[in-house]
């Protein structure tokens, strides 16, 4: 298995260090905090896959022998509760409980609170999944990185997904004369549209703003929202909309015949269509948040094989395909994973927090969605996948058609190192 | 679209109509502010989605429907239980009481809630399926939402002519315009006060379990009707069932048409009209 080959390889050179260690491997468990949506609307579509991954990677590693031959113990916890209880949270898992690593937040208001306790308590944290590009960014460019000492971020932020859509609709909508969007009124989704806008006045002046509508997270309602982009008449409506909003807002959408004259551009639409199933509209433009996508094959081949070995081993155990919180999750505890690894090499033994700061920065280890790099901004960066949702017979849900998927490498929507996304982007020629 | 947009601002009016009635009834004759109404809107709606996942496919179409009424049976059964153990001790305290008692009781019944259905969300979109949509001026609209409007006009119907008509129904609007000159004419102000509150919660109950064919039941989907039912009491004003429509079409319009045409200013434009009402005419605009 692709996945063992990796692991085997990374634990013999940690044993031959052990031979000259300073330092001794403690035989206790690490304990490592995994936060994620258990309950309510963003749970099932989104944090109960993101945990379920953690839950089975930690498994898997355990049964190799676990990290540097020390058992992951695993502690989910919820990340509801609103943005206090999750400071709140966080400094317990890190001053109380002790944790080596605290991984987790999916939401951006989430990570915007807790990351600066990384430093403040002096505790390792991974952020796993939130999206706002604020998180890492200085106020001006060229801003000084990383933001945060020991806080980290194990994927791209919405900046790929949104570069990533303005790119695919210049493509293949080159004519399109009108947009709106509806984005939730928070943080991930007000920096979401302004990096989708930003982009889309740079490649396609001439597309018009009809409409921009901004229902609070966790809205139920949107019936009104819908009859007022109906009414606006746009050719493609950008939305962030995740979670369990994104899932009523298509059904509430298909009862309201919204889909046979407006097609949605979802930044991080990847795991709808097995969400909601065949009654999922066709021709919605699907941003994979990455090329976080289950029929997709990463062109490395240690990737490769591990992509094989994901699907089939979550397939397995939860009956579902992985979609992109999954992918997400496994690349926040392998990042800690190959960071102690790499740390431990050169300490000579079980490395310290800041040693295993310093090795995950720059570093590059592979995922079933390909080759991961984390810059020295403390951010990950990733490619990006976009297509569109088409049915076929094989699958109980719309996949992307396979003749009009692109894949955006990283240099093209991630902005260079120090450099505010929205400069970038107005920086293009 | 304006059609629809009305049409919309209807149905939230509908909603809303039926939760602020609640609210109006139970404030009305016993003077009690709870706090836990929109809870009572939460168990409405949870009851409903559960009753239709577990009965949806095996059961004709026209008992999916009646199903519905389960949210109107098992918050009127909590209220009943309310009632006779925390809202008794209540009427002799003074409001910071109602206050704090209420909303201990909104705390303790969310984690009743989540303790039962725990915290996933319940999607029991069957009924809003079936019914299909149907084309008015050359715009779609789900049938669904017609039927609310219509069971909410049936409600309010009944509530008029049962408080206008019925001995019963005179009794409560005695009772709340005084409470002490009806003690002293031998109305049975427990019994009373009791089936008030048994009323005013069951309707919460039923608008909960009217949303769930469109929206997901989940933890803590009574808080914004809560709200928006306070505001509608306010703007209506206390104890008068026009004032109840009036402000529920207004709050349902403002939400409808504001997102329609100023999406920014939707939710901040309800408390102002709340607000200015309030300045102008602090009994609300039908109140005694």
């Amino acid at each position: 298995m692709g996945a063992t080959a990796v692991s085997v390889g990374a634990l013999g050179g940690g044993t031959k260090a052990i031979g000259q260690a300073k330092r001794p491997i403690p035989t206790t468990p690490i304990k490592i905090a995994a936060v994620s949506f258990l309950t309510g609307a963003a749970a099932a579509p989104f944090g109960i896959p993101g945990d379920n991954t953690y839950k089975m990677c930690a498994d898997v590693i355990n049964k190799e022998g676990g990290i540097l031959g020390r058992k992951i113990e695993l502690l989910s916890k919820d990340e509801n509760g609103g943005v206090d209880a999750q400071v709140k949270l966080a400094r317990k898992l890190i001053l109380e409980d002790k944790v080596d690593v605290d991984l987790g937040y999916i939401s951006s208001a989430s990570c915007l609170a807790v990351l600066p306790l990384a430093d403040e308590s002096g505790g390792l944290i991974v952020a796993y999944d939130c999206g706002t590009h604020e998180l890492m960014e200085g106020k001006k460019s060229p801003y000084e990185v990383p933001n945060f000492k020991l806080g980290f971020r194990s994927s791209a932020h919405l900046g790929i997904d949104n570069i990533g859509l303005a790119l695919f609709i210049k493509k293949y909508y080159p004519n399109i004369k009108k947009i709106a969007g509806i984005n939730q009124d928070y943080a991930w989704g007000r920096d979401s549209w302004l990096i989708f806008e930003t982009a889309m006045k740079k490649l396609m002046p001439q597309v018009q703003v009809v409409k921009t509508l901004w229902p609070p997270l966790g809205n139920t309602d949107f019936t009104a929202h819908i009859s007022a982009l109906i009414g606006a008449e746009p050719d493609i409506v950008h939305s962030s909309l995740w979670g369990g909003d994104a899932v009523t807002f298509t059904k509430q959408a298909l009862g309201m015949d919204y889909f046979k004259k407006i097609k949605m551009a979802y930044s991080r639409g990847e795991p709808y269509p097995q969400e909601v199933g065949k009654d999922y509209p066709e021709e919605q433009i699907i941003c994979c948040a990455g090329t976080h996508y289950f029929l997709f094959t990463p062109p490395d081949k240690t990737s490769a094989g591990l992509q094989k070995w994901f699907v089939g081993e979550y397939q397995k155990r939860y009956g579902k395909y992985p979609t992109y919180p999954c992918y997400h999750a496994y690349q926040a505890l392998y990042a800690y994973k190959n960071a102690v690894e790499k740390a431990a090499k050169t300490a000579g033994g079980w490395p310290t927090i800041e040693e295993i700061a310093k090795a995950m920065t720059g570093l590059t280890f592979p995922s079933p969605s390909g080759n991961i790099t984390i810059r020295e901004d403390h951010n990950a960066i990733e490619d990006v996948l976009i297509g569109i949702s088409k049915l076929t017979p094989k699958y109980p849900f719309p996949i992307l058609d396979p003749k009009r998927m692109e894949i955006f490498p990283a240099a093209q929507v991630n902005a260079p190192v120090g450099m505010r996304t929205v400069d970038w982007i107005n920086s293009w020629k | 679209m304006w059609v629809i947009y009305t049409l919309n601002g209807l149905y939230f009016a509908a909603l809303l109509f039926l939760t602020s009635l609640g609210l109006n009834i139970i404030l009305g004759v016993m003077g009690i502010l709870n706090l836990a109404h929109g809870s009572l809107y939460a168990i409405g709606a949870f009851i409903a989605a559960w009753t239709i996942i577990q009965i949806v496919g095996k059961v004709p179409v026209f008992i999916l429907f009646v199903s519905l009424l389960s949210g109107l049976v098992l918050a009127g059964i909590v209220g009943f239980l309310m009632e006779k153990s925390l809202i008794r001790a209540m009427y002799k305290r003074t409001l910071e009481y109602q206050l704090l008692l209420t909303f201990g009781a909104l705390l303790l019944l969310e984690d009743v809630i989540k303790m039962i259905w725990g915290g996933q969300a319940y999607y029991a979109s069957a009924p809003f399926e079936l019914l299909g949509k149907v084309d008015i001026l050359g715009h779609v609209y789900p049938i669904y939402f017609l039927f609310v409007m219509f069971i909410t006009f049936l409600a309010g119907l009944f509530i008029w002519f049962f408080m206008g008509r019925t001995k019963l129904g005179i009794m409560l609007r005695a009772i709340s315009l005084d409470r002490e000159m009806a003690t002293g004419l031998g109305l049975d102000i427990g019994r009373l006060s009791t089936f008030a509150f048994v009323l005013g919660s069951g309707l919460a109950g039923l608008a909960g379990a009217l949303v769930v064919p469109t929206t997901p039941a989940l933890l803590g989907i009574g808080m914004e009707p809560l709200i928006l039912a306070f505001i509608v009491v306010v703007v209506g004003g206390l104890g008068s069932l026009k004032g109840a429509l009036v402000g529920a079409l207004l709050v349902g319009f403002t939400r409808s048409f504001g997102i329609a045409i100023i999406p920014e200013i939707e939710l901040p434009l309800l408390f102002m009209i709340a607000g200015i009402i309030l300045v102008v005419k602090p009994q609300g605009l039908f109140g005694r």
